[in-house]
């Protein structure tokens, strides 16, 4: 046999999907903050020459469009002038790897005897990159530049000689540019790695079978969707819902989905969705196309190493500069609030018909977090980013799952309350399942979460984006929908009349003693909860998941 | 004499040096009464306890209890607040895509998790003193429930356990029978889940493990036992029955772990002290690398955790092994978009490869290994049992159809992905992490580990290949080789870089004075008790530590200064970079060791005779990307020190096959070890 035997295409198909993997753990293990580390809010991976995704690396779902398309912005802006040892960044969020300032990405091309083969890349979510609010990100921004510093695709190293001054420029312009430099060399440490080994690859099989290795990686992704696509409901489907509002005004913002399943295709089509507004919720067409690209691989084939390949099935219509696809100036720094609500949407207008991939709604903002101020003990700026764990919705024949990341995340991990007492100086007070209304089904929603921060010190504020605070997760097949997400501040440790409950808070002064209840959603329950089983009801009520108000009230239960 | 038993999923082994040379023997495993099986072996081997100067014990009772679920009924006692900490467990969905996923349900129900008020904090201060008062209701309910085990855990006990000592301490009391487990007793590192659920696995664990070890002693005492009794610990050291009893946690990955000290043990004594050990079995091969005659320990281990599922922390301290699904039974299947895939399924031993001919269809490695010719027909399964040739080729037959090409082709295709797959975890634990395999020598046990060990060398670029003696039971010899040995390991972050040489002489000083005064208690030797200290350190902001010895005897600058050098060194070489940045330690990591007489393995008879005597037959191999040959097989059993042969050739004996590939030559050295050299 020879090298381009089948068996050896398979081998190096299985290397360059393993060096998006190894790409993944470099940064992981080098990096300088907990949103990289602990939230694993970034993604790596790698192209062909042409711009196509070979393999991916995630640690989140958010970022599925995202590489390929920044790649090729590259190829066009930098035709003819791509070297060995090139180092691109960007943060741009209206072109491609668009989403928001706070995701920095580093590109290097990578070379192999003077032709260029491939691309390695990492997006990731930087603790700040300035503007107008700690964390750079804020509900209530009304144009980009408040969300922080723009890095429109640059080099920052040219035939690997810095280029005069940007790091610095990033530097000065940051708040907390120790912590992001590390992850600038954590960045560049996993492309090294790709880059490694790539050119062992195109060493040791020669360049002919790595092109057609690709080539057919990207055959073989879109081979076994089609044969999913297949197994889908054919037709056309139709959701809607509400976006809670854009933080500046209170007005509710209408958004729905059409779509249309074929043997080979796979249509989405947002029009009659809200235009783009004034506050920060706006999202691009990248996040768009990430969007639809994540939910159709859950309805397909969550399993196999994504590639370009596996979305070539997919078609997205939507006017431009709707909440979906804004353009520049629009502020975008709580972009996935509304990113997410694609992917719900769609979700939404196929649970009933998909039971056994989908759930019915769950907590889905990533209910992000931003509190900043003095550290107790060492008076220096801290600032702590990252996201809550909520419920999920009930499937068919089981119950959600309790505290878990919303689909927004993957393999994130929640902050360890030990280390962010040790690390922030905040005192959690707890970290406990709630029982608000909500989520009774014959399979019942999965558990919210509630977790209380007490502030040690004066001067501190809080930034948080609760998505579905209006309009909790829905039921699927009459159970009950889910309970909201929303932030309570306790001053003083007290409970304030009325509470003082928020979607959206904007830098929240807090002083010393004041609590922070940060409570995540239950999610939509599945089925009449005048079916569950009793023993079921029984169970929750010893477990304390349903208090016997709400056995008796939503599931008619008597004891 | 001194004697090892392993048990293994099919079979116990075991193995004993003693004046008259070396004994094998193997039995059927008996769950769920393991100490049997052991017995059984013993019996078989024609040995008697009384003789045994040293008895070791690898045992699969604490994994096989977690995995089938047959551990105690669990409670959990922890911080008013923070009961759901072990369900919340950290959210992550490692399978993406998959909006259907499970998460894993908590070993311990939200009615059995109990609530303390009380509060330390991070320094260890008490923010809130304990309330025992609340325990006595607490205590009825666990009566009531008729919970078997209880697991203690507070928010930063790992800092201050008093108020942990204090419940267990009260629970002990009032119930001598109730299997109680502080988290502080197995686990002094911070991160509430993971050492919350590190502590409910003790738990949970306990009282099945105090049962088998009992019996297992008094078995072994009636017939005659004087010696102490030894158990093999995940860490790659043993323990008496008494330490085994208080820590069964450590006890988890008992086997694999021996098998890669054994591999340490036997290049420290032949002069190979870099080694990729890899052990290639029925399900699984495992690998991990071997440096300076040490092989790595972590804490970052998981159950039941792979590419789909985030399983189930276990902090404590295991050899640093890959592990994946890739071994002689591993199914060959293709997927939607044809491609080939080998593993991670098993055929098992029922039913086992399509040559067994027991009913299985769906061809194996073991399947192509015979098609290829690399297995001799007549030795197949220890030559009791004929190869069924016409079920093998229908098994091969579908992909024939669908890939194209002969049952040979497809076989080779087969073993080539294999390879791959195993190729990839070798580069794991070397490449991955900043080592050159063409310094290090893989050394490969198991049933499969010499069939595959050239072609893998070759690929990996590895120095050479040593398939050692008895090497389809080498994870029971590797525990003849053990020391004593417990880990102790405690959270303290500290500013290294600010050289705090007290704080430093301090804690260690403590830390090896707590750690003595445990070791003594539960049976070891406090004349000959050994200190090594280690640090986990990182950059200041980093997560992710590093693993660096340090100095024993009184710290000064210069100690301080070679620990953060030789981290800067070791974090450049296993990610690329160094920072100008603080340096931070993270955990304290003392290891308490007592070390074990050893007896040296004795030389193997050499009556002088030529290799070509030992040629039993000529057959023809496949070595794939090496070509097809004619060649001689040598049988292993008659072979002698000092015997050379060159490939193409095949060496081997009812239990091993050891394939050396054109090019390359093998000899066999005084103790019985086979050195291939590969000829590059």
């Amino acid at each position: 046999m020879t090298r381009h035997d089948p068996f050896t295409q398979e081998i190096i198909k299985n290397a360059l999907v393993a060096v998006g993997d190894e790409m993944f753990l470099a940064m992981a293990k080098t990096s300088m903050s907990p949103i990289i580390y602990e939230a694993l809010d970034y993604s790596v991976g790698i192209t062909n020459a042409r711009g196509d995704l070979i393999a991916q690396g995630n640690g989140t779902t958010v970022f599925l469009g995202m590489i390929d398309s920044l790649v090729r912005d590259i190829l066009e802006k930098f035709a003819g002038d791509i070297h060995q040892d090139d180092v691109f960044i960007s943060n741009d969020p209206y072109k491609g790897g668009g989403t928001h300032l706070c995701d920095v990405a580093i590109v290097k091309p990578i070379f192999v005897a003077g032709e260029l083969v491939a691309f390695a890349m990492n997006k990731a979510h930087w603790v700040d990159v300035g503007g107008m609010a700690a964390g750079s990100f804020t509900t209530d921004a009304t144009e980009i530049f408040q969300e922080g510093l723009q890095i429109p695709t640059v080099k920052i190293m040219e035939r690997g000689k810095p280029v005069g001054g940007i790091l610095e420029i990033l530097q000065s312009n940051i708040r907390l540019p120790k912590d992001s430099m590390g992850d600038f060399w954590a960045g560049m440490a996993a492309n090294k790695v790709a880059e490694v080994r790539i050119v062992e690859l195109f060493d040791r099989y020669g360049a002919a079978s790595m092109h057609q290795a690709m080539d057919d990686l990207l055959d073989y992704g879109e081979a076994m969707i089609a044969a999913e696509l297949k197994r889908l409901p054919q037709g056309t489907f139709y959701a809607e819902d509400w976006i809670d509002d854009d933080g500046i005004t209170d007005q509710p913002l209408k958004v729905c989905v059409r779509i249309d399943i074929t043997e080979d295709k796979f249509k989405v089509d947002f029009t009659g969705s809200a235009p783009q507004t004034a506050g920060p919720i706006n999202n691009s067409r990248t996040g768009l196309v990430s969007a639809v690209r994540t939910i159709f691989k859950a309805l397909t084939n969550p399993g196999i190493a994504a590639n370009g390949g596996c979305f070539r099935a997919i078609e997205v219509v939507c006017p431009d500069r709707t909440l979906f696809t804004a353009e520049r100036p629009a502020p975008v720094s709580t972009y996935w609030e509304t990113m997410l609500y694609a992917q719900d949407l769609i979700w939404k207008a196929l649970a009933e018909h998909l039971p056994d991939r989908l759930t019915a709604g769950h907590v889905l903002s990533v209910c992000a977090i931003v509190f900043s101020g003095p550290h107790p003990k060492t008076k220096a700026p801290t600032i702590l980013v990252g996201p809550l764990v909520g419920g999920w919705g009930a499937m068919q024949d089981r119950d959600g799952l309790n505290g878990q990341f919303s689909v927004a995340d993957g393999e994130t991990y929640n902050f360890p309350v030990e280390v962010t007492e040790a690390k922030y100086g905040v005192h959690v007070r707890s970290y406990a399942f709630h029982d608000d209304d909500g989520g009774a089904g014959r399979f019942r929603g999965g558990k919210g979460v509630a977790l209380e921060y007490e502030i040690p010190n004066d001067g501190w504020v809080f930034t948080g984006s609760f998505g579905r605070f209006k309009f909790p997760p829905w039921g699927a097949a009459g159970g009950q929908q889910g309970s909201s997400n929303y932030a309570e501040i306790l001053r003083q440790g007290q409970r304030s009349d009325p509470p003082e409950r928020l979607g959206k808070p904007a830098r929240v002064p807090l002083a010393k003693g004041d609590v922070v209840r940060m409570v995540t959603a239950t999610g939509g329950g599945w089925g009449d909860p005048k079916l569950r089983a009793r023993e079921a009801i029984e169970a929750d009520l010893r477990d304390g998941f349903v208090t016997p108000d709400q056995a008796a009230r939503d599931y008619g239960h008597s004891t | 004499m001194r004697v090892a038993t392993d048990v293994g999923g099919t079979f116990t082994d075991l193995v004993g040096i003693g004046p008259n040379g070396i004994v094998t023997a193997k039995a059927d495993t008996t769950p769920p009464d393991f100490d049997r099986g052991v017995l059984a072996a013993i019996t078989k081997a024609g040995v008697s306890p009384a003789n045994f100067d040293f008895f070791a014990h690898g045992t699969t009772v604490v994994i096989n209890a977690l995995l089938s679920r047959t551990g105690g009924r669990t409670a959990l006692i922890t911080t008013e607040g923070f009961r759901d900490v072990l369900e919340i467990a950290r959210g992550n969905r490692p399978d993406l895509f998959n909006f259907a996923f499970e998460k894993p349900s908590p070993f311990v129900p939200r009615y059995l998790r109990f609530e303390m008020r009380e509060r330390v904090g991070p320094d260890g201060d008490i923010l809130l003193p304990i309330d025992m008062s609340s325990l006595d209701a607490i205590g009825d309910e666990l009566e009531a429930q008729r919970v078997d085990a209880v697991a203690v855990c507070f928010l930063h006990a790992y800092a201050n356990p008093e108020h942990e000592a204090a419940v267990c301490a009260s629970l002990r009391a009032k119930w001598p029978s109730l299997s109680v487990v502080g988290s502080n007793e197995v686990c002094r590192e911070w991160r509430e889940y993971e050492r919350t659920s590190t502590t409910v696995l003790s738990a949970y664990v306990h009282p099945i493990a105090k049962r088998y070890l009992g019996s297992l002693e008094k078995g072994l005492r009636e017939r005659g036992l004087a010696s102490v009794p030894y158990i093999m610990q995940s860490n790659g050291g043993v323990t008496t029955v008494e330490g085994a009893r208080n820590n069964p946690i450590a006890l988890v990955e008992s086997g694999p772990a021996s098998g890669v000290l054994g591999a340490a043990a036997l290049g420290r004594r032949i002069g190979e002290p870099n080694l990729i050990a890899l052990d290639i079995g029925g399900t699984t091969a495992k690998t991990a690398l071997i440096r300076d005659g040490q092989a790595r320990i972590t804490t970052d281990y998981k159950i039941e955790w792979d590419r789909t599922s985030p399983g189930y922390p276990i902090r404590t301290p295991v050899v640093d092994l890959v592990e994946i699904g890739n071994g002689g039974g591993s199914i060959a299947w293709t997927d939607e978009g044809g491609r080939l895939h080998v593993g991670p399924k098993s055929a098992g031993s029922t039913p086992g490869p399509a040559a067994y001919g027991r009913g299985g269809t769906e061809p194996t490695t073991t399947d192509a290994n015979l098609v290829l010719g690399r297995i001799n027909p007549d030795l197949f399964l220890g030559g009791e049992h004929k190869p069924d040739f016409d079920n093998v080729t229908k098994a091969f037959g579908k992909f024939t159809r669908q890939l194209g090409g002969s049952v040979e082709d497809v076989a080779r295709g087969v073993i080539r992905i294999a390879n791959a797959n195993m190729v990839n975890a070798l580069k794991l634990v070397s490449l991955n992490r900043g080592f050159d395999p063409r310094e290090f020598a893989l050394i490969a046990f198991g049933g499969g580990g010499a069939m595959h060990a050239v072609s893998l060398a070759k690929d990996l670029q590895a120095r050479k290949v040593i398939i050692p003696v008895n090497s389809s039971v080498f994870s029971a010899w590797g525990m003849l080789m053990s020391d004593i040995r417990r880990d102790f390991l405690m959270t303290r972050v500290e500013d290294i870089s600010a050289f705090p040489l007290d704080r430093l002489n301090t804690v260690y000083g403590e830390m090896e004075a707590d750690a003595g005064a445990v070791c003594v208690r539960e049976g070891m030797d406090a004349a000959k008790l050994r200190f090594e200290r280690y640090a986990d350190m990182r950059y200041c902001g980093q997560e992710h530590t590093v693993k660096v010895p340090v100095a024993g005897g009184a710290i000064d600058r210069d100690a301080v200064e070679a620990a953060i050098e030789a981290f800067h060194a070791e974090h450049h070489r296993e990610y690329t970079f160094r920072l100008d940045s603080d340096v931070e330690l993270v955990n304290y990591h003392v290891v308490a060791l007592n070390e074990t007489d050893k007896i040296d393995l004795p030389e193997r008879p050499k009556t002088g005779a030529t290799a070509d005597s030992v040629i039993t037959g000529r057959r023809t191999v496949d070595f794939d990307t090496d070509g097809v040959h004619e060649s001689a097989a040598y049988d292993l059993a008659h072979f002698e020190p000092d015997m050379e042969i060159r490939g193409p050739a095949i060496l081997e004996d009812s239990t091993t096959t050891i394939v050396v590939n054109p090019g390359c030559t093998a000899r066999m050295d005084v103790v019985g070890n086979i050195h291939i050299e590969l000829g590059n």
